[in-house]
């Protein structure tokens, strides 16, 4: 399997941990279910909140994460996302 | 200086429907990478896109340039303005050509790279647009650079195929090497009219691969 695959995959993990919990879900969950280091979760949330594929809701009990639309379409079409990247060698 | 290619009669006409068949197939491929882009927020896929999407371009413009000199041949075959016109246009779609097919080549070079370097896309660049700039055989010189890069890019996607095991990546490569056949064979043989339409006909089968990968990929 590729880097890139797991990258997918990871990023596919998170917010399918996410969309469980019916779409919001605190840091600890996330760690916990996609079993990556506190730092390694930390850059892959930035990075999907600058996607735009989460979003970060602050209150008093803490963080909590939400799926975007585009986050629900991410994990819609992640088999059309592996198929295309595999067949086109863009790992 | 090369800077023609010779046409079968039979041909003229063909070539044009072809050039545009090419170019709604990259044009659908692009789009679908940038879909992809969109939804994975994936570097890779916009960079395959915007190739794809380069190479669409110059489809569009060597076929349009094509048609406006059929229709310069057909109107005004006797005179010599006409074949002045015809000269100038073919000049003009063979660079056009060149520019948006290598830019497409670069950017899928660099993907194939796998670095995120904004000086190495400006190296690549430069090399083969001063090279292009600088040759006295211009069109030789363009199918040199497109066939190097062309194997790099293939032995990429042997690659890919080599990792995946999968028939889809089997058919991106086997298009990508039709592609290779297409634009190598006309190192030797630029100024023959025969390999005009060879070329031709090897792209419509690279081209052909590459959309049954697509239509197999987005069908499942």
């Amino acid at each position: 399997m590729s880097r890139k695959r797991d990258r997918l995959q990871v990023i596919y993990d998170i917010l399918s941990a996410i969309n469980e919990r019916d779409g919001k879900i605190k840091p600890t969950h996330i760690l916990y279910r996609s079993n990556l280091s506190h730092q390694m979760m930390e850059e892959y949330l930035t990075e999907l909140l600058a996607k735009e594929l989460i979003t970060q809701n602050v209150t008093k009990q803490g963080k909590t994460y939400s799926l975007t639309q585009k986050g629900f379409d991410y994990l819609n079409k992640y088999k059309l996302i592996i198929d295309f990247v595999d067949s086109f060698g863009l790992d | 200086m090369a800077h023609i290619y010779l046409v079968p009669g039979w041909f003229v006409g063909y070539d044009i429907a072809l050039e545009l068949a090419f170019a709604i197939i990259t044009i659908i491929v692009s789009l679908y990478a940038f879909k992809i882009y969109r939804l994975s927020g994936q570097s890779q896929s916009r960079l395959f896109g915007l190739s794809f999407l380069f190479i669409s371009i110059s489809y569009v413009i060597q076929s349009l340039l094509n048609f406006a000199i059929m229709e310069q041949l057909e109107e005004n075959i006797s005179r010599a303005i006409a074949l002045n016109n015809v000269a100038l246009l073919n000049f003009i779609g063979i660079f056009i050509h060149i520019i948006f097919f290598m830019s497409a080549l670069i950017t899928l070079s660099y993907m194939t790279l796998r670095v995120r370097s904004a000086k190495v896309f400006s190296l690549l660049c430069a090399i083969t647009f001063l090279a292009l700039f600088f040759s006295t055989n211009k069109l030789t010189m363009y199918y040199v650079l497109a066939s190097l890069m062309l194997i790099y890019i293939c032995i990429h996607y042997l690659g890919n195929y080599w990792n995946n095991r999968q028939t889809k990546a089997l058919l991106v490569f086997i298009g990508f090497v039709f592609l290779l056949f297409g634009t190598i064979h006309f190192i030797f043989s630029v100024n023959q009219a025969f390999y005009y339409f060879l070329g031709h006909a090897l792209e419509l089968i690279a081209y052909i691969f590459i959309l049954i990968n697509l239509i197999l990929v987005v069908k499942k």
